[in-house]
């Protein structure tokens, strides 16, 4: 899982877009799902997330996110009509409880369950593709334009996560081969030997923590007044992109606003509008998915690739 | 005039009652290579520290003395102005990255700096260009080779245009192929582009004979400053061993002429036997896997070997290691040695094949049993440090293993030389000491196999004479020792089988005179008398020849 966690450049179209496009588009594949309450709203813009990891080629960077995700989801799914007992379309009756009464499993718990698993997987996707195809050193650069100290600490958190993990590796090993069973003992006994695994790492991190602060220091850091390095180019994609995720974002806000991303599931399912609060849908997924189709055209018409 | 100069520099660490630097007197020219030699804790990082503008500004402590730069006296917060002239490299390349891509990392400094955006983009463009490091631009620093790390490290010291390259053991954690590419471009750095540059080394056979001077350091003093080769002479005289094996050799025959390279030394080496030194001697075959009557200690048989990305590392291999012997593992990164030593300690499971360790084979056994009779030291011995005393390390294993304390703990203190720090924090000491309370926590266990990774990495030429000796003594007793290294000198002198590995494939299982036959993994002294007399391997077995056995072979033809 945490070699997941790192960026593989692959030279895609998604991983060569403007880090402030590429935000904005994130910000509208992680906001409108947090919003959106309606059952086909989420199912559309879950479809997209989904479309996007295809089309980005990073399904195998998503997949651990997914499989988690998936349980997740039908976990949420399956507690939700135990645990709720609201709604008046009840499908079963179970035995009387104490506290919460008589058990009951109702249609509308159900369908909540669902639309709430739907909206879990679709911010998982989001969270996914941002850690597959958006470098965290575009993002870091951009941040540090304003907030510099609070970027360099994500940096430098970011840079340790392998290490860690790699140290963690050795020193087990190393404390096995010293007779440090792991897998056996009291919960308690347990606990000690891990605290000594701990006390290795926190011990090296500090070490290596002084060690990097002296290199900071010999390159000026603290020296005087910082200047930010950036150097990214700003293409025609980029201007796609940006407005494609940032009229998804308003259009998604406006229907919320009107109450067309909105939809009740208690106490009684509401019913579906039709047309007009689907034309609402149909616009932002086709805005959310023309990045896509740019992409698409980038990696299979090369003449496109040169004029965006 | 100098461009740098320290006049009576004394300083000592906070809370140090003995000081670190004494009575420093040292003048540094424009365009000068300066190579600073010396044993752990000898003050040499203090020294770089210092000209670096890092002592006292970052570690604090007391400071005498005068220190000038361009004729100017720096007094007090002056001294920080250094951090813009001066630029360092330090040891661990790990520790020293701070940006996550190599873009960002060789432009951090330049951001300290407050540069404008064009003339960062010009710098980072110029110094990426030149350290051919464009393909690795977006990179993550984590995902690089030592090697690239160490480049990204000194780009990012390049790029702000330091007037003094300060090189702190920059080679100690690199294989040799990346050491001997990251030297090269120091000497073009200072002899194409005019850099001043102050090296730090312990690993003087790429490099002595770059420099136009060599301190030579012992507890915080400089004890002899002048040219390399007469350094040679004097460290020969006053019996210091920081000099690589040429030069040891010539200096040590008392020879005028000192030379510093192979090339130069088999021209000296001529005037000695002028007669015919082309003529090879008549070849010993070199017998490949002796086969002796001692009880195996371990046998590795058609080892495979899948890392879970779905790298093969380990092909096929299969290797038989006897009890009594010492073994060396060779090969350049990424060939599989670690791996081919985690497979025989039992720490990874080939996927496979077998191992058969002490008899007993390594699948149907967990580590914690493993323990009891292999002895691992992995390449980092901070691992094994988290006691509060050096006893304590030790006693640590003790009870794990619920093994009695017998005079163990006490006895291999004394063998190490550890006895007088055994109420210390390990964590307080020195890398060369860390790694001996490491390799005592290991054997106090009693172990029958000892699995070293790359034991000698960053200890000095009298640490790892010490080291070498205590190994012996293991093989001489009955143990068994393998060891993972990248130190072909070490190998020569120490190891008594060499076992060479290219791509996940055993090359090379001999005796150690397989080294004299190896283009690559020849030590020095087998170049310098190749071709003039066969199995010099070491700057001893030269002196013996020297003193009758090469001359009575140049007698004979």
């Amino acid at each position: 899982m945490l070699e997941q966690l790192s960026y593989k450049s692959k030279g895609t179209f998604l991983q060569n877009v403007h880090t402030i496009a590429s935000l904005t588009y994130f910000a509208a594949l992680l906001l409108l799902p947090l919003i959106f309450t309606h059952p086909f709203y989420l199912l559309g813009v879950f479809l997209v997330g989904i479309m996007a990891v295809v089309v980005s080629d990073s399904a195998a960077e998503c997949m651990p996110f997914l499989v988690m995700g998936i349980w997740v989801a039908v976990f949420v799914m399956l507690l939700n009509p135990l645990i709720v007992q609201h709604g008046n379309t009840v499908l079963i009756y179970g035995p009387e409880l104490p506290v919460i009464g008589r058990f009951r499993i109702s249609l509308e718990a159900i369908c909540y369950g669902a639309a709430m698993g739907v909206r879990l997987m679709t911010i998982i996707i989001a969270f996914a593709l941002y850690n597959a195809v958006v470098h965290p050193d575009k993002v870091t650069a951009f941040v540090s334009r304003f907030a510099w100290k609070s970027s360099l600490v994500v940096s430098l958190v970011t840079r340790m996560i392998p290490t860690i993990a790699r140290d963690l590796c050795s020193a087990r090993e190393v404390m096995q081969l010293r007779g440090v069973d792991f897998s056996t003992g009291t919960f308690r006994e347990r606990l000690k030997k891990y605290s000594w695994l701990m006390e290795v790492l926190l011990l090296s991190s500090l070490e290596g923590s002084l060690a990097t602060a002296e290199a900071m220091q010999a390159r000026g850091f603290g020296s005087g007044r910082r200047s930010s390095y950036h150097r990214e180019l700003v293409r025609p994609r980029d201007y796609f992109f940006f407005l494609s995720g940032i009229t998804a974002l308003i259009i998604g806000i406006c229907a919320w606003l009107k109450g067309y991303a909105v939809f009740a599931f208690y106490p009684k399912l509401d019913s579906f509008a039709g047309g007009s609060e689907l034309i609402w849908l149909v616009v932002i997924i086709f805005c959310l998915i023309i990045p896509l189709i740019l992409s698409w055209g980038w990696k299979h018409w090369p003449y496109l690739r040169t004029r965006i | 005039m100098a461009l740098l100069e320290n006049q009576d520099i004394t300083y000592y660490y906070p809370g140090s009652t003995k000081p670190s630097l004494c009575n420093i007197n040292l003048k540094i020219r424009e365009g000068e290579f300066l190579l600073v030699v010396g044993g752990s804790g000898s003050g040499k990082s203090s020294l770089a520290r210092l000209i670096a503008g890092l002592i006292p500004e970052f570690y604090g402590g007391r400071l005498q003395g005068k220190l000038f730069f361009q004729g100017k006296e720096l007094r007090g917060d002056e001294r920080h102005l250094l951090n813009s002239h001066v630029g360092i490299v330090f040891q661990d390349p790990e520790k020293q990255l701070v940006m996550t891509s190599v873009e960002a990392e060789i432009a951090f400094g330049l951001e300290n700096l407050g540069l404008p955006q064009q003339e960062m983009f010009r710098r980072v463009a110029e110094v990426m260009t030149f350290l051919n490091l464009t393909s690795l631009k977006d990179e993550f620093t984590t995902n690089l080779s030592g090697g690239e790390k160490q480049k990204v490290a000194l780009a990012s010291v390049l790029a702000m245009q330091p007037r003094i390259l300060v090189l702190d053991e920059p080679t100690s954690q690199l294989d040799p192929v990346a050491a001997g590419e990251f030297l090269d471009l120091v000497e073009y750095l200072n002899k194409e582009l005019g850099y001043t540059v102050v090296l730090i080394e312990q690993r003087l056979e790429r490099c002595y004979h770059l420099a136009d001077r060599a301190v030579v350091m012992e507890q915080g003093e400089i004890r002899y400053d002048g040219s390399p080769a007469d350094a040679a002479h004097w460290q020969v005289k006053h019996h210091f061993p920081f000099i690589p094996p040429v030069a040891k050799f010539f200096a040590s025959l008392n020879n005028a002429a000192v030379p510093l390279t192979v090339r130069d030394g088999r021209r000296e080496l001529h005037k000695y036997f002028p007669d015919d030194p082309s003529v090879e001697n008549p070849k010993r075959s070199v017998q490949l896997s002796p086969v002796n009557n001692k009880t195996t200690a371990v046998e590795a048989k058609n080892l495979w070997y899948t890392y879970p990305g779905g790298r093969e590392v380990i092909r096929g291999q299969s290797l038989c290691v006897r009890e009594g012997e010492f073994v060396v593992i060779l090969g350049a990164n990424a060939a599989g040695k670690t791996t081919l030593l985690k497979l025989l300690a039992g720490i990874l499971k080939p996927d496979r094949g077998c191992v058969h360790l002490l008899g007993q084979d390594t699948h149907r056994l967990s580590l914690t049993d493993l323990g009891r009779s292999v002895g691992y030291l992995s390449q980092n011995p901070n691992d094994y440090l988290l006691q509060d005393t050096v006893e304590d390390e030790l006693r640590f294993t003790l009870n794990n293993f619920q093994l009695p304390d017998n005079g163990i703990c006490d006895e291999l203190l004394h063998k190490l030389n550890l006895y007088d720090l055994r109420h210390a924090n390990p964590r307080d000491l020195s890398s060369g000491e860390r790694q001996r309370v490491a390799l005592a926590s290991v054997l106090v266990a009693g172990p029958r196999l000892l699995l070293l990774d790359e034991p000698t990495r960053g200890l000095d030429y009298r640490l790892k004479a010490e080291l070498g000796g205590f190994l012996r003594e293991i093989t001489a007793s009955g143990g068994t020792v393998v060891m993972v290294t990248h130190d072909v000198e070490f190998a020569a002198e120490y190891a008594g089988k060499v076992v060479m590995i290219f791509d996940g494939m055993v090359v090379c299982d001999g005796p150690r005179d397989v080294l004299g036959d190896s283009i690559f993994y020849a030590p020095q002294m087998a170049r310098l008398f190749r071709g003039t007399a066969q199995g010099v391997l070491t700057v001893g077995e030269g002196l013996e020849r020297m003193s009758g056995g090469a001359l009575n072979v140049c007698q004979s033809r």
